[in-house]
């Protein structure tokens, strides 16, 4: 047997200053790589962060700009951080947001203007959950009774919705779209009765909303009994079968709930600062993004929320760049890179290194001298 | 209405599918060693835009071809890192690893005070024949009115079928797939493999990209997302491919056809020109979520030929 240089072993539970550590270096190595590429096209990298910074919180308008963003994006990194919990790989946040998009754009213009706000908001909410949760369930269902890889269904359904979306607005005259607005296809504004209401520039209360979801996502999956057996069926889905849990019905309700959650993303969008069905303003890659948000935050729901801003923070930056001549895509070239450092520092959070000790080495020697 | 739509329809199936071939043959080689790689759309763009670089500035297409192939192998290596020698989750390493590449490649293509985006490519491949036998009718397209790349191809799936299938490397290659613990104790290096293929693949899905803006008959501009959802489709394909490089030409073509079905219903008039584009751009997805469901759920996976090790981590120690 060689001799090792290093040896990995599993530390067991994982602590919680490693638990922050790590995804806050993964932001700062991804800050660095981004910062070389910067660098190698004649940028000044720190100009360019300080940019960055600016844009997303350097005014009260900036901040609550970078707090619209967040709402959305708390809800698809719950969406992400549920199913992955569970060992679903529901790819298909981004599907998920434009369908809770389109029902609650649809009952809300349903609805009309005669409905008084407190029946018209929360209706619209409900129905942007169910709208995510119903195309989560194209994918679920086949998963659950047929075994079918929802990877690859739920990731393929994040095309068919964004077409969708688009014929809804640019390829037919559907209740969707803006009938003053023939030239110029975009979304039917919703009645006022059926928008949440603002509060500081154009931060409305839905903000609340996706922070008072994510400490019911905690409470379910870390307070109940429901939780409970879901987090058995996450650790090991045999041990779950042993202990009489129906392990199927668990995960489809999981897939469910997490289609649920990234539709009321799409729901909290249109009937907060979007207005409508724009297919413009709702194909952001959130879905994407709430996957980054998800491992950064190492699935916990709580840990959702500032990790949520902290990207939205990034979202917000990109216009910013591209008024002084970087490209907006910088963004998506840090959001992956810090995904790629934060499931690398999985492994250090999971793993200690070491150095083998020296009374492995002393038989090596002694064989040598022989 | 045009007559020949069939053999017009078929013929462009085979040039949308090439790429296809690329990148699904490279993700069955990663996949047959056991890794899951979902970084390819995201290789696929990285190859396109290193691809494009060098031709936009030597005029060479080989010089191009080689850096994507350059470009795929290497990006590739994250991935390859993050699965084989840390063991985290190889979905969320691919997506990563996809997320990164397609940002990459969209700031190279417009970093700079001369960026490439908008520009048509300084050279493109095109039909090797032109007369004589390409215009013979039906085979005329079909066979003999293709690029080199379209040929390159079938040469590709064809030694990658017969270094899977019919060599001792090959046979390495999917005992790692299959059972990386016996594979090791038979003396075979499962991390060196598993890294091997998956930069092959990446090299392969390199290839794939750079074709889509090396192409006369595709888009021979640099654009943000010139590859649509090719990488993606790839990934659906291996597994109607059932993880065979000759069933991926066939698979890469149902797809390519898909794909091209829009634009020449468009052509045909009444009634199919009233079909709404934004819906025909669902074909392919529609067709291959429906594939899945019906050919490759649940235990059906394992029976067409699914890596029993896929996706699994393999850690040495616990032997």
């Amino acid at each position: 047997m060689t001799q090792r240089r290093f040896i990995v072993e599993p530390r067991g539970l994982a602590s919680i200053r490693l638990s922050i550590a790590v995804p806050v270096l993964s932001v700062l190595a991804a800050l660095v790589v981004g910062g070389i590429f910067l660098a190698l096209t004649g940028e000044n990298a720190i100009e360019v962060y300080g940019e960055m910074i600016d844009a997303a919180f350097g005014s009260s308008r900036a901040i609550s700009e970078t707090l619209i963003t967040t709402a959305p994006l708390i809800l698809t990194g719950l969406a992400a951080a549920v199913a992955f919990k569970m060992l679903v790989w529901n790819i298909g946040g981004e599907g998920q947001l434009l369908f809770g998009a389109i029902f609650a754009s649809g009952v809300a213009i349903w609805l009309g203007d005669g409905t008084s706000s407190a029946i018209a908001i929360p209706v619209v909410i409900m129905a942007s959950a169910v709208g995510g949760a119903f195309w989560a369930s194209i994918a679920a269902i086949p998963k659950v009774y047929l075994g079918t890889n929802e990877i690859i269904t739920t990731l393929m359904l994040n095309f068919i919705a964004l077409n969708i979306m688009n014929y809804l607005i640019f390829g037919s005259n559907s209740p969707w779209r803006d009938p003053e607005s023939p030239q110029f296809p975009q979304g039917r504004p919703i009645p006022e009765s059926a928008s949440i209401p603002e509060f500081w520039n154009r931060l409305d209360y839905g903000i609340f909303i996706a922070i008072a979801i994510a400490l019911l996502a905690y409470f379910l999956i870390y307070k109940t009994r429901w939780g409970f057996e879901l987090r058995i069926v996450g650790d090991s889905a045999d041990t779950a079968r042993y202990a009489g849990i129906g392990v199927s019905k668990k995960i489809l309700g999981v897939f469910l709930l997490s289609g649920a959650f990234a539709g009321l993303a799409g729901g909290l969008f249109v009937a907060g600062p979007v207005g409508g069905l724009d297919p413009r303003s709702l194909d952001l890659g959130l879905g994407f993004t709430g996957i980054i948000v998800a491992a950064l935050a190492r699935l916990n729901p709580i840990a959702v929320i500032p990790v949520a801003f902290l990207m939205a923070a990034l979202i917000n930056a990109g216009p910013a760049l591209q008024s002084i001549g970087v490209p907006s895509s910088t963004v998506t070239m840090l959001q992956g890179a810090i995904l790629i450092f934060a499931v690398a520092g999985e492994f250090f959070i999971a793993n200690r290194i070491r150095r083998p000790e020296r009374t492995d080495a002393a038989p090596d020697k002694t064989e040598a001298a022989a | 209405m045009n007559e020949t739509w069939p053999i017009e329809l078929l013929a462009a199936a085979m040039v949308l599918g090439t790429p296809l071939i690329f990148a699904t043959v490279g993700e069955i080689l990663a996949e047959r060693s056991g890794i899951l790689n979902l970084g390819v759309q995201g290789t696929m763009l990285v190859g396109a835009v290193s691809a494009f670089w060098a031709t936009f500035n030597t005029g060479s297409l080989l010089f191009g071809l080689l850096m994507g192939i350059v470009a795929g192998a290497l990006i590739s290596i994250i991935h390859a890192f993050l699965s084989v020698t840390l063991r985290v989750s190889q979905i969320v390493a691919g997506l990563a690893l996809t997320l990164f590449g397609t940002g990459l490649a969209s700031f190279l293509g417009r970093a700079g005070d001369d960026p490439l985006v908008g520009n048509p490519s300084a050279a493109v491949f095109e039909p090797i024949l032109e007369g004589g036998l390409a215009d013979l009718p039906v085979v005329g397209p079909l066979i003999f009115g293709h690029d080199i790349i379209v040929y390159l191809a079938w040469l590709v799936a064809g030694l990658a079928s017969y270094y899977m299938f019919r060599t001792k490397a090959g046979l390495s290659l999917r005992a790692v797939g299959e059972d990386p613990a016996s594979a090791e104790a038979a003396g075979v290096n499962v991390s060196r493999i598993r890294y091997a293929h998956v930069m092959i693949g990446g090299a392969l899905s390199g290839v794939g990209g750079a074709y889509y803006v090396l192409s006369v008959r595709l888009v021979p501009t640099w654009q943000d997302a010139p590859i649509g959802a090719a990488g993606w489709i790839a990934i659906a394909l291996v597994i109607l491919a059932s993880w065979r490089p000759w069933r991926a030409v066939f698979a890469a073509y149902l797809f390519g056809a898909a794909a091209r079905l829009g634009l020449t219903l468009q052509t045909l008039g009444e009634p199919w020109n009233n079909v709404p584009s934004t819906l025909l751009a669902t074909i392919p997805f529609v067709l291959a979520i429906v594939a899945m469901i019906v050919f490759a759920s649940g235990e059906r996976a394992r029976h067409l030929g699914a890596p029993a090790a896929l996706g699994i981590p393999y850690f040495r120690e616990q032997r």
